[in-house]
């Protein structure tokens, strides 16, 4: 069927903030729908919060509304624009529940919006686990028993009947959020308990536990002529039990034969048509029995997802591209394969390579949180690596995740010395982010496979290519790298062993064991993701590296030079999206230019791994070895180290060592920036202030420095990003635990210690510096005061509270520090002002987290701005806006946490990053753009009800006129005796309510009771666990909104009044 | 099995090609040498049913999945015994094999049987070698490691035209496979000629309610019609079909007596028959991707494939413009994605079985996946609706051909979602 001319206007549903569960998958899903869908000449109305987004860009969609995903502001949007259709499957779970529920409201029935894509009632037969159910017995397909439950009660009484373990999964919840394993009663109504609070259904699904069966997933499509394709199938290194997302996954699936693949295809096929997905694409998941091949189907999700972004890039099949055509009415066979050009989407890729996914955690962030994998996801990103073989792949990608590892171990960073026997087992068998480097360990100490095997259910199949690894990396130990030859040397590299490795292995240097390869002539030969196994001609330069015998490469010349841009790795806490949207829009301003464009990357969620971005893409990890195969073979004019966040910054002094040219800020100014003690030298010189500081290496020469800064101090490791290791200590004792603990995160590195301005207000500056003239893109004032992580820190656009004259000083100091480090691109400067005085707290000779949101607050894109001057362009050129213009608008940006993923951990904003995600409200007047972000978060915000406010002692004074607001506001308000006696000291009236030592009952029975709309709480120090600890956790567990700030709470009081005065107007930026 | 893990048990092994290319690699099978055409297979699983397939006789199969033998070798799915391919070449072969149905590793079963396969090579410059220059003569070998020496002998190799590879692989004595139940509908009696059968089209057939005779590919076919079958199936089987006049014989003897189905080979004798010319690929399709559109439904199948040659659609005979959506001409480069496009079944004439019909192509490349004949009971599919291995799309051929042999009109337009049932 051609495509449909009876609808122009189409609105996608983005996926809202990076959340654990939902990352920058559906960025890339979003913005290929969004192209995809333009360049059929639909129009797209577009809707997503989150300002980090390629596809929040004005140039993505015609219309851009970067507003909350919530019904009653999509509503206005679609009341605005009047689009014919919602295509819902785009935007992750959060875009597939905003759709059912404009449904369920008859927003779309008024206006008269056609769901496309897929439809209410399927989403509702893929989602609800009974409907779902039912739907698999029809078509004669085996589900875990299982039985609903609404109450803690009803669970105990399925599980009784089926026996424990049990799994139990909240419907309607991202990412399995809720749900979990239990092996006995208590685990039930622990997880119960947690599920039901979760779901917004309150229910749960207790279901049979297949724990240690093999995991598949299908990838699967179809189109709306009922003709189904696999694009991709994938295995789980880590049996059931262990969520997807947590998993290590392999594509293709590795152990299964032909028989039972093909069966789980038919089976798949059969499940889309019986679910009723009408066109697009689907992941269906299956449990297989290890010993009889028992199958049963797990789940099925009706929309792209984490999934099919890692099977489009595993394969090259571009799934949300396709099932955007397909949506519009296009079938299978009248769309062509992007890739070879001459034969139709309507097939399967066959792959003739490896491709390996491993997750990466943050749980260093979050102490006192259980490392346990379980159905629930945790990971904050990933990585995917591409080999000729597993083991090629598999080391690859634990390279790849930029944690210390140059592959699975053998590389001088294991320590399993004091770790005992016993433990030492139960590292084996539990599975944790850590547990492949046990496994790995364990066939290193000489145990079986078999032995292996009992503990973990891994399949043995992966469980013998490891055991060949640590048998290779004996004979590699054993022969010493005079003992390698050619051969011997490709056998290794065949391996996936990477240089450092062999180093190790060897007892050499890594740049010796490089330069012995290259005599040898053993390098990697380039090949490409092609979708056919080579059966036709690719026209696109999707490549990766692989060694092969005979050296046969698939590099070809191109006429125009190349740039290569070296991009972020995996998401982590403190580095995600943001940094890969810089790297994409480098993409964009040079090829625009007339480069031929590079990218370097490992992430399969983001959207520079989209072969689309650049001209060229290598999905390769970012260590110097990998980095420095590219460049040798693509042999640049440049290579841009400043826009991939940390990662590529640390590799840059040793590719300039290497003759390497590097594009933009040279590593000579990177390093004076990071510098400590230069970098306060070129500060003094110039007599710009900063906190008085200094750093130290040893914890006496710390303590000496606190004598002469004096306390609190705001220490941190240097050389780290997202606040890793920081902290602030208010005495020695503080002092001298965080030396121990710092030296470990950051060894080589010197520990900071700068006076910490208590109180001051936080300024991030983005500007653009060509040698000659910098331009200061945007001042924005942080909402929280110093001391909370920037990336944590909600930040606004205008500064809503600085005198024009104190932000003119700000972009004077600005200017002169980026002409002093001789900066050519981007630099982020982070201020601090307390009465009425500047302080440089540091300078970040690169992109920052928020070039992304001050490129969409103030309409300039500083990342394309930055590509350009880094090609030779100058400021003057670019027709650039004047930097203090009025625009008529505030843009707010909030952070997301994600602390009910991490239970256990402490619920307080601090100076180490925690944040997973931003979103960006805009509005006329602050108060309403902060609404709209609290609203973008999906914090409910009761307009009335009682407030418990508890304080410590900096805040009492400053407490007063926020609980006035608030009794004014129509709240009635609850404290702490301490806090009580503060109000009432100013009239306000108030009911104390008993801390939890004090018995019962106190402010976490009134939680339980519903009796409280939110909280303010200010913990005072930075490891206040107890009583404030444990109602935090309560109020995330519950949902209960919180300020954990003072000027948290004045912007959400602010924020509260703003809405009563009536319902938020919506914007497109393209009226901006 | 990487070289450090070897530790030298296995001893290398060369691969020459007709143009001069050669590849280095270890002994992944029976040593020794061995000669054939080389081509290249893109499934990523199956190769047990891919090195079982008679079809694959005098052929060096190249693997482009690089790691082989993952999952073992079962008992339940050889497609042919012994095996008959002439050589086979991986990227990397597992010793330690894991699947519950695993019997034995993939190399001892294939040095078991005498196979000479070779690992350590770049498979994926291999294929895009065998893209680029064609089907060629090859060589595997342990023992000449010359390759200069190698190349010369491959070249004084016979070409794989030059040999009735069929007459090799086909059954000596026939042999009956039982019908299965079949919602009570009588039990149909087929006649198999065995070019090369793949033991996955029997047990097809017979899950449909055939009782299977099979046949030596040379039996006269008076024979078969005095046993009186319900229908004569013709098989897949290795080589140029050119090399088995017989075979054509005897679809000739059989075309318009009774019901007629053929597969691969199969097709290719019975396209012959009607008069029709065959040629020969560049480098085949062999794989379990290739999408077929069944022009009688519109819907498009994924199906297994293995073949070098096939017929070619316009020398059948001239369009039947009525039948053909109005169009009287053949498209001029044969590219029948014209008719896929159009989603139109065009009809031909031939001279001596009346009208022609073309069912399904192949979108890849626009080459013919299907006729049916429509003045006399006979239809034939190029690729294998059997799979084994492949996807499962295309089975409802089987329940087609018995419709045809209990005489239901339209027996071909058959969707494919109806094959799936569990």
């Amino acid at each position: 069927m051609p495509k449909r001319t009876d609808i122009k206007k189409i609105l996608i549903i983005g996926s809202g903030p990076i959340v654990i569960g939902q990352a920058c998958e559906f960025d890339y899903s979003g913005t290929q729908a969004c192209k995809a869908l333009r360049s059929e000449g639909y129009e797209v109305v577009l809707v997503n919060s989150n300002p980090a987004t390629i596809m929040t860009d004005p140039e993505t969609a015609d219309r851009t509304y970067i507003e909350p995903i919530t019904v009653e502001s999509v509503t206005k949007v679609i009341e605005k624009e009047r689009p014919d259709a919602l295509l819902p499957n785009m935007g992750g779970q959060t875009g597939l529940n905003c759709a059912v529920a404009l449904g369920k409201a008859g927003v779309l029935e008024k206006y008269g919006v056609e769901v496309i894509g897929c439809d209410v009632d399927s989403i509702e037969t893929g989602e609800d686990r009974e409907l779902f159910a039912n739907a698999m017995r029809d078509i004669g397909l085996e589900v875990a028993k299982s039985g609903i439950a609404h109450t803690v009660e009803e669970c105990e009484k399925i599980a009784d009947e089926l026996g424990y373990p049990v799994v139990l999964r909240p419907a309607f919840t991202l990412g399995g959020a809720g749900g979990g394993m239990a092996y006995d009663h208590d685990d039930l109504v622990h997880i119960a308990e947690q599920g039901l609070a979760l779901s917004p259904e309150s229910e749960v699904l207790v279901e049979q536990s297949v724990e240690g069966w093999k995991e598949i997933e299908m990838e699967v499509m179809r189109d709306s002529a009922g003709n189904g394709v696999v694009i991709c199938s994938i295995e789980n290194l880590d049996p059931m039990g262990v969520h997807t997302g947590d998993s290590i996954t392999v594509a293709p699936c590795q152990t299964l034969n032909d028989f039972e693949l093909q069966r789980l295809r038919d089976y798949s096929l059969a499940i889309l048509e019986r679910v009723g997905v009408a066109c697009g694409g689907s992941n269906v998941q299956f449990a297989v029995n290890p010993d009889d091949g028992r199958v049963i189907v797990i789940e099925m999700n009706p929309r792209v997802s984490r999934s099919s972004a890692l099977a489009s890039k595993a394969t090259g099949f571009p799934i949300a591209k396709m099932a955007a055509l397909l949506s519009v009415g296009y079938t299978l066979d009248e769309i062509e394969n992007d890739i070879t050009r001459e034969t139709p989407a309507c097939f399967e890729p066959s792959i003739d390579y490896c491709v390996v996914k491993v997750p990466r955690f943050a749980f260093e962030k979050f102490k006192g949180t259980d490392d346990t994998l379980t159905t629930r996801m945790k990971a904050v990103g990933e990585v995917m690596s591409i080999g000729a073989t597993f083991e090629e792949a598999m080391q690859k990608a634990m390279r790849s995740l930029e944690q210390g590892h140059a592959g699975l171990g053998a590389d001088g960073n294991d320590d399993f010395d004091g770790v005992s026997e016993e433990e030492f087992e139960h590292r084996v068998a539990t599975p944790t982010p850590d547990r492949i480097l046990y496994v790995t360990e364990a066939l290193r100490r000489g145990w079986t496979v078999e032995r292996v095997f009992d503990l973990t259910k891994i399949d043995r199949w992966f469980l013998n290519r490891i055991k060949d690894i640590v048998t290779a990396e004996g004979v590699i130990a054993e022969k010493g790298l005079a003992g390698l030859d050619a051969d011997t040397m490709m056998a290794a590299k065949q391996l996936g062993f990477s240089d450092a490795q062999l180093a190790h292995l060897t007892g050499q240097r890594e740049d010796t064991v490089r330069a012995v390869r290259e005599v040898l002539g053993v390098r990697p030969c380039i090949k490409t993701v092609d979708t056919c196994a080579g059966e036709f001609a690719a026209r696109t330069s999707y490549h990766y590296l692989a060694y092969e015998k005979g050296g046969v490469t698939e590099f070809h010349e191109a006429e125009k030079p190349r740039v290569v841009i070296l991009s972020a790795g995996p998401n982590r806490i403190g580095q995600g999206i943001e940094f890969d949207y810089c790297c994409v829009h480098a993409a964009y301003a040079l090829a625009a230019k007339g480069y031929e464009t590079v990218m370097v990357n490992c992430n399969p969620e983001t959207v520079s791994t989209d072969y689309d971005t650049s001209d060229r893409l290598y999905f390769e990890p970012l260590t110097f070895e990998d980095v420095m195969n590219v460049i040798e073979v693509e042999k640049p004019v440049g290579v841009i180290v400043t826009l991939g966040g940390q990662t590529p910054i640390n590799l840059a002094k040793r590719l300039k060592a290497a003759g390497v040219p590097i594009m933009g800020t040279q590593p000579e100014a990177i390093d004076l920036a990071e510098d400590r003690d230069r970098f306060a030298s070129l500060l003094d010189r110039l007599e710009i202030a900063y906190p008085p500081s200094s750093t130290a290496e040893t914890v006496d020469e710390a303590k000496s420095v606190a004598r002469r800064v004096g306390y609190p101090l705001l220490v941190r490791p240097s050389y780290v990003l997202g606040g890793r290791g920081m902290g602030i200590v208010y005495d020695d004792e503080d002092l001298v635990s965080y030396m121990e603990e710092a030296t470990k995160v950051s060894p080589d590195h010197p520990v900071y210690l700068d006076a910490f301005l208590e109180d001051a207000i936080e300024l991030d500056v983005d500007a653009l510096c060509d040698t000659e003239e910098c331009y200061v893109g945007a001042v924005l004032e942080h909402i929280e005061e110093c001391g909370i992580h920037s990336g944590d820190s909600a930040c606004c656009f205008p500064p809503f509270s600085l005198s024009d004259r104190l932000v003119e000083k700000v972009r004077e100091t600005t200017r002169r520090l980026a002409l002093s480090c001789h900066i050519r691109g981007l630099l982020n400067v982070q201020y601090a002002v307390r009465d009425e005085q500047v302080f440089v707290i540091e300078l970040n000779p690169r992109a920052s987290r928020t070039v992304p949101f001050s490129s969409k607050a103030t309409g300039v894109p500083l990342a394309k701005c930055a590509a350009r001057i880094m090609s030779g362009e100058k400021i003057c050129d670019l027709g650039l806006p004047p930097e203090g213009r009025d625009l008529g608008y505030y843009a707010v940006k909030e952070a997301v946490m994600p602390w009910s993923r991490f239970p256990g951990a402490d619920v307080t904003l601090g100076p180490e990053m925690k944040s997973t995600g931003e979103v960006m409200g805009l509005d006329v007047t602050f108060p309403k753009a902060y609404a709209k972000t609290r609203e973008a978060i999906e914090y409910d915000v009761p307009q009335s009800g009682s407030v418990f406010i508890s304080v410590c002692d900096r805040d009492k004074r400053s407490v007063a006129p926020v609980a006035l607001s608030l009794r004014n506001l129509g709240y009635d308000l609850l404290a702490t005796r301490g806090t009580a006696k503060t109000l009432r000291a100013a009239g306000i009236p108030c009911e104390v309510v008993k801390t939890i030592s004090e018995g019962s009952p106190n402010v976490l029975d009134l939680m339980a009771d519903g009796k409280i709309s939110f909280l303010i709480n200010t913990p005072k120090g930075h490891s206040s666990r107890g009583d404030g600890t444990k109602m935090r956790s309560e109020a995330v567990s519950r949902g209960i909104d919180m300020a954990t700030t003072m000027s948290g709470a004045v912007a959400l009081v602010q924020a509260i009044a703003a809405l009563r005065e009536g319902p938020l107007s919506v914007y497109a930026l393209q009226d901006l | 099995m990487n070289l450090l893990v070897d530790d030298g048990r296995h001893p290398k092994a060369l691969l020459a090609l007709e143009n001069g290319m050669h590849f280095f690699g270890r002994s992944a099978g029976a040593e020794g040498e061995t000669f054939g055409e080389i081509v290249f297979n893109t499934s990523m699983v199956g190769y047990q049913e891919i090195v079982s397939d008679p079809s694959y006789a005098g052929q060096i199969v190249t693997l482009t999945y690089p790691q082989i033998g993952n999952y073992g070798i079962n008992e339940k799915d050889m497609q042919g015994d012994p095996l008959h391919l002439a050589g086979l070449v991986v990227h990397d072969m597992c010793y330690t094999p894991s699947n519950w149905q695993s019997v034995e590793s993939f190399p001892n079963f294939l040095a078991q049987n005498g196979v000479v396969a070779i690992e350590d090579v770049d498979t994926r410059a291999l294929t895009i070698a065998i893209r680029e220059g064609g089907a060629m003569r090859a060589a595997i070998s342990t023992t000449d490691l010359d390759p200069e020496s190698l190349v010369a002998r491959v070249k004084a190799s016979p070409a794989i035209a030059d040999h009735n590879y069929v007459a090799d692989v086909s059954t000596k004595e026939s042999y009956v496979v039982p019908g299965q139940d079949s919602d009570g509908q009588p039990r149909l009696h087929v006649v198999a000629y065995d070019c090369g059968e793949k033991k996955g089209i029997g047990k097809r057939l017979s899950a449909v309610g055939c009782e299977v005779t099979v046949v030596p590919w040379d039996t006269p076919a008076e024979k078969v019609l005095e046993m009186n079958p319900d229908g004569v199936f013709f098989s897949n089987g290795p080589g140029d079909p050119v090399s088995v006049p017989p075979v054509v014989d005897a679809v000739r003897a059989c075309l318009g007596k009774l019901p007629v189905f053929g597969i691969c080979l199969g097709n290719q004798v019975i396209s012959m028959a009607a008069g029709a010319q065959i040629e020969k690929l560049p480098y085949g399709h062999h794989g379990g991707n290739e999408p077929v559109m069944n022009l009688l439904t519109g819907k498009v199948e994924i199906t297994a494939q293995n073949h070098n040659y096939g017929p070619v659609f316009s020398s059948f005979g001239p369009l039947v413009p009525e039948l053909s959506g109005g169009v009287a001409e053949h498209p001029a480069d044969e590219d029948l994605r014209f008719w896929s496009r159009a989603h139109v079944a065009p009809v031909v004439q031939t001279k001596a079985y009346g009208r022609v019909r073309l069912t399904h192509v192949n979108l890849n490349d626009g080459t013919p996946e299907g006729i049916q004949f429509l003045d006399i009971p006979a239809f034939s599919m190029q690729y294998h609706p059997e799979a084994k291995p492949g996807p499962n799309d295309s089975t409802y051929a089987f329940s087609a051909f018995a419709k045809l042999m209990r005489g239901e009109d339209d027996y071909l337009a058959i969707d494919v979602r109806e094959g799936r049932r569990f």
